[in-house]
């Protein structure tokens, strides 16, 4: 009891806040007065610090009993909220309510009670879960991680900024442990085998609460579930403010080391995961969003970044052996330049794509075939001649093959009169020169 | 959805106009009967209701099988008619 000289009623309400997560004690409702933080904090942290660890058990009891009393007090029948406070207790639960009249009323009623009911499954598990031991706190959060992934399916991230490659590479990978990269690890061979997505879904569903309060997260369903599931474990939803960051890394670096005393375990399961590669962004992701577990163990971290350094870069090393290491982890790889655009030279040439057996086979007929233009030519030309014969056809003033064949029979004797004619002329004019 | 029933495309093909809720796909006789009971008697009024649910076809497909008793698969092509004639006239 003498580690607290200070009364817990003087603190500041952010102070007890953040020293409740400090301590893994799930928070009470956002809007719930200080008189509740402040025996919370007598309950959990003044008794805690008394070193009793036998009482755990009988501290998660309490803490299942004094949840369920705060259920109760939370569960409003829907029946008898105003319309206002209806669309209010609707979007505490993340969901944009519409204009709440007459005939939508019973429709938002129904919906904020089965919101309540699944949240107070929620809690229900959380707590069971909790009470079962301090010790396994590791075991137990990646159980509710995954308990809230296998609820939510394969969960997508929509809101999430998904952050750098390396968080999904990993995500990936790390379905199958691989002894190789644990090799910088050597605290608990259990943890490192532990299936790694508790992570990625405790650090990114999170960041759900953050979007809702601002408004943004509406018609998204699964998003709610997700942070109610999670709340459980006592991750709140309560508002992101930086002050209660700072606020908390003072009261950490103040009581860091008692809660190295008490929370050794805890600590190296935090240098364990921080020795990870995608560590950091899962870190502040968790930051972020106030995770209990993580964030405590802050300055830890931070001493230990150096040290645990190598491995990590032997393991980029090896995944992306071609590709330069960013400070800020985002990679991109050059693009393909476009063949010859743009007066570009021609960098890559695609390959000649084989030609189907019906073009082939087109190609052949058409070696065969004549030119389209010589076809035109000779189109043309006989059009022609076919436009002239008809045209000597129809007119008869002008028709030489008529004219021809009348012709034939009186003009060889036309010719021949001619003939004589100018023979006779001939013969006349040399007689008349002689 | 891969197909689309006659009444479907008959609904979204126009402005709705006058018509009876009846005229909605997946409302048929028994359903309109019901709706109009509850003051729905035209197929605008529905839309009313839709629009007020800010065209979540979830909501409006459980407003829908509370109201009118309708099954999963009327509700569901109700709404998709719904929301497909407000895509194109609204």
């Amino acid at each position: 009891m003498s580690l607290f000289v200070e009364d817990p009623a003087h603190f500041s309400k952010s102070r007890l806040k953040s020293d409740l997560v400090a301590h893994n004690v799930a928070l009470p409702h956002t809007k719930s007065r200080k008189e509740v933080y402040v025996d919370l904090h007598l309950k959990h942290i003044v008794q805690k610090n008394a070193g009793d660890f036998s009482s755990d058990d009988e501290d998660q009891e309490q803490d299942l009993a004094d949840k369920e009393e705060e259920e109760d007090a939370k569960i409003l029948d829907p029946n008898t909220l105003t319309d206002d406070d209806l669309k209010a207790a609707l979007l505490e639960h993340g969901v944009k309510a519409g204009p709440i009249v007459a005939s939508t009323r019973a429709l938002y009623e129904n919906k904020l009670r089965r919101l309540q009911q699944s949240e107070g499954q929620g809690h229900v598990n959380g707590v069971e879960k909790g009470s079962e031991a301090a010790k396994e706190e590791t075991a137990e959060q990646s159980n509710q991680a995954q308990q809230g992934s296998s609820k939510n399916g394969d969960f997508v991230y929509p809101q999430c900024f998904l952050l750098s490659s390396r968080l999904r590479v990993h995500a990936t990978r790390k379905r199958e442990p691989s002894p190789k990269r644990n090799l910088g690890n050597v605290i608990k061979s259990s943890e490192q085998s532990r299936p790694p997505r508790s992570q990625i879904p405790g650090g990114i569903t999170k960041a759900s609460p953050v979007d809702q309060r601002s408004g943004l997260g509406s018609g998204f369903p699964s998003g709610p579930q997700s942070v109610l599931s999670n709340g459980g474990s006592s991750i709140s939803s309560q508002p992101f403010s930086i002050t209660l960051m700072v606020e908390r890394r003072k009261s950490l670096s103040s009581s860091t080391d008692t809660e190295r005393d008490l929370n050794g375990s805890n600590v190296q399961e935090h240098w364990s995961r921080s020795n990870r590669p995608d560590k950091p962004i899962v870190d502040m992701c968790t930051v972020k969003n106030q995770s209990p577990y993580y964030t405590p163990k802050e300055s830890p971290y931070k001493q230990k970044m150096k040290p645990s350094q190598e491995p990590v870069k032997d393991t980029f090393k090896e995944m992306f052996s071609n590709m330069e290491s960013s400070p800020t982890g985002m990679c991109a790889t050059r693009r393909r330049p476009i063949k010859g655009a743009a007066g570009r030279p021609v960098q890559y040439a695609y390959p000649d794509t084989p030609t189907s057996p019906i073009t082939l086979q087109r190609r052949k007929v058409e070696r065969r075939l004549v030119p389209i233009h010589i076809q035109i030519l000779v189109f043309i030309i006989v059009a022609c001649l076919l436009y002239i014969i008809y045209v000597c056809v129809e007119d008869n003033s002008f028709s030489p093959f008529v004219a021809l064949l009348d012709s034939l029979d009186p003009g060889s004797e036309s010719e021949e009169g001619l003939m004589l004619q100018a023979e006779i002329q001939d013969t006349a004019v040399f007689s008349g020169q002689e | 959805m891969s197909t689309t029933s006659q009444k479907h495309r008959d609904f979204v093909g126009e402005p709705m106009g006058d018509k009876s809720v009846m005229a909605l796909s997946g409302i048929g006789e028994i359903l309109g009967k019901k709706l109009e009971q509850q003051g729905f008697d035209k197929a605008f009024v529905v839309l009313g209701q839709f629009l007020l649910l800010k065209k979540d076809s979830d909501m409006f497909t459980e407003w829908l099988k509370d109201a009118s008793g309708a099954n999963s698969r009327q509700a569901g092509s109700c709404a998709q008619c719904l929301r497909e004639w407000c895509d194109a006239f609204l």
